[in-house]
């Protein structure tokens, strides 16, 4: 039989036995032996894994002196020599979870892979997902069995240096990353199966992972349009004719802004649209259809609204990826605040 | 503290269920606000009834992403806007 795999485990104040918020700024020690849920660890490892040594950090201690604690843990990793690091499991506790983080963290610079365990919905997962391995828990320690056997499971074969497979087969957190990977079977067998699974009521499980979209409190209204000022954005790639300003037709890292004090409406001599994701040729006639300013200019003359803001912001909205429109709407929406705007039609193709 | 946006756009399925929560119908992806079918008048008069609804919009508190149809009366809308 081959030695059972080294195993070093990582835990917090509380967990380790030490105390609960008020001993939350202790150090960075190390024990030769599991303590508290290594116990049950070191249960699941069995004879196939052994724990060498627990490190212990308060979570106030590794949030506010992060980089001298993950000094601390990376000089007892480096004395203890583990095959694999379990940190955790954190369950939905935030701070620990970020401290779980930075030990693994640690143990990376050391070459020494790492697990942790924490609730999907911990603020660590969001944070660190990407570079660190998370195996989902429960949201308390009434979890600890299922989450210590989970953990054991992933350490040893971590710990013999075994590759993992995908994350939703392997039942990891997503780490975001995309490798080729032969499914075994063509897509439209697959797509049939699912078909079949739905048709029956059978549970199906998508291949295409979805993150639900951010949900954004919605704004007061506008409480007299009549005295308010309007501003217009547009993703339908709205550019000066002939695109001197050079903005790309798709996946933009940029938006521009342009004046319409001076304009009436958008003539086809002064403007055109510059999409790759739709046929531009009839905005081409008339660019007010996706920037209203024809519009809002009869309304403004009318006394129905305020006042037209200056500026208008356009972008071609397609391939744009989610976190890129964020930041640029974020800066449109700061920029127009600063305007004290009241309010924005978005005219999205 | 934010301010409201009225999103016109012609897929406003896709708008809703990603979370914006003033949503108006356009007419077509090619043409948001008006028609050049209709011929200019009517195109006109299509596209400020778009552009009316939007500013309406604005002006109704809302609690989630929420449809504003232009062609709908004011009844519709109520049915939306929860």
């Amino acid at each position: 039989m081959s030695e059972p795999v080294r195993v070093v485990h990582y835990l917090n104040q509380f967990f380790a036995g030490i105390g609960g918020e008020e001993r939350a700024d202790v150090g960075v020690s190390a024990r030769p032996e599991p303590v508290g849920p290594g116990r049950a660890l070191q249960a699941a490892l069995g004879d196939a894994g052994r724990i060498v040594g627990t490190v212990v950090c308060g979570d106030n201690h590794a949030a506010d002196q992060e980089a001298a604690a993950v000094d601390a843990i990376g000089r007892e990793l480096a004395a203890l020599r583990p095959a694999v690091l379990v940190a955790g499991p954190a369950f939905a506790s935030g701070r620990y979870g970020l401290a779980c983080a930075a030990a693994c963290r640690a143990a990376s610079a050391l070459g020494i892979p790492a697990v942790a365990g924490m609730h999907p919905d911990n603020p660590a997962v969001e944070a660190h997902r990407q570079h660190v391995l998370i195996v989902p828990t429960a949201e308390s320690a009434t979890g600890m069995p299922a989450a210590v056997a989970s953990l054991a499971r992933f350490a040893l074969r971590l710990g013999r240096g075994e590759a993992l497979g995908p994350a939703e087969v392997e039942g990891y957190v997503s780490q975001g990353r995309r490798r080729v990977w032969d499914r075994g079977r063509p897509g439209y067998q697959r797509a049939l199966d699912m078909l079949l699974d739905k048709l029956h009521g059978r549970p199906v499980v998508s291949e295409v992972p979805f993150r639900a979209p951010d949900r954004v409190p919605p704004a007061a209204p506008v409480p007299d349009l009549s005295r308010a000022t309007i501003a217009m954005v547009t993703t339908g790639g709205l550019v000066k004719k002939g695109n001197p300003d050079r903005q790309v037709a798709a996946n933009a890292t940029r938006y521009h802004r342009h004046s319409v004090r001076d304009l009436e409406a958008l003539t086809p001599a002064g403007w055109e649209a510059y999409h790759a994701g739709y046929f531009n040729h009839i905005v081409n006639k008339n660019p007010n259809y996706i920037l209203p300013l024809s519009f809002l200019r009869d309304l403004e003359g009318k006394g129905a609204i305020g006042a037209v803001h200056e500026w208008m912001y356009a972008m071609p909205g397609v391939s744009t990826p989610v976190a890129m429109a964020r930041e640029l709407g974020r800066s449109i929406g700061a920029d127009l605040r600063e305007a004290r705007v009241d309010g924005v039609l978005l005219v999205a193709t | 503290m934010g301010m409201p946006v009225g999103m016109i756009s012609a897929i406003y399925s896709f708008a809703l269920t990603t979370g914006a929560n003033r949503v108006v119908r356009g007419a077509r992806i090619e043409h948001v606000c008006g028609d050049p079918g209709l011929g200019p008048e009517k195109d006109y008069a299509y596209g400020m009834r778009i552009v009316r609804a939007a500013l309406h919009a604005l002006t109704v508190p809302v609690t989630g992403p929420t449809l504003f149809d232009p062609h709908a009366g004011e009844a519709e809308e109520d049915a939306h806007a929860s």
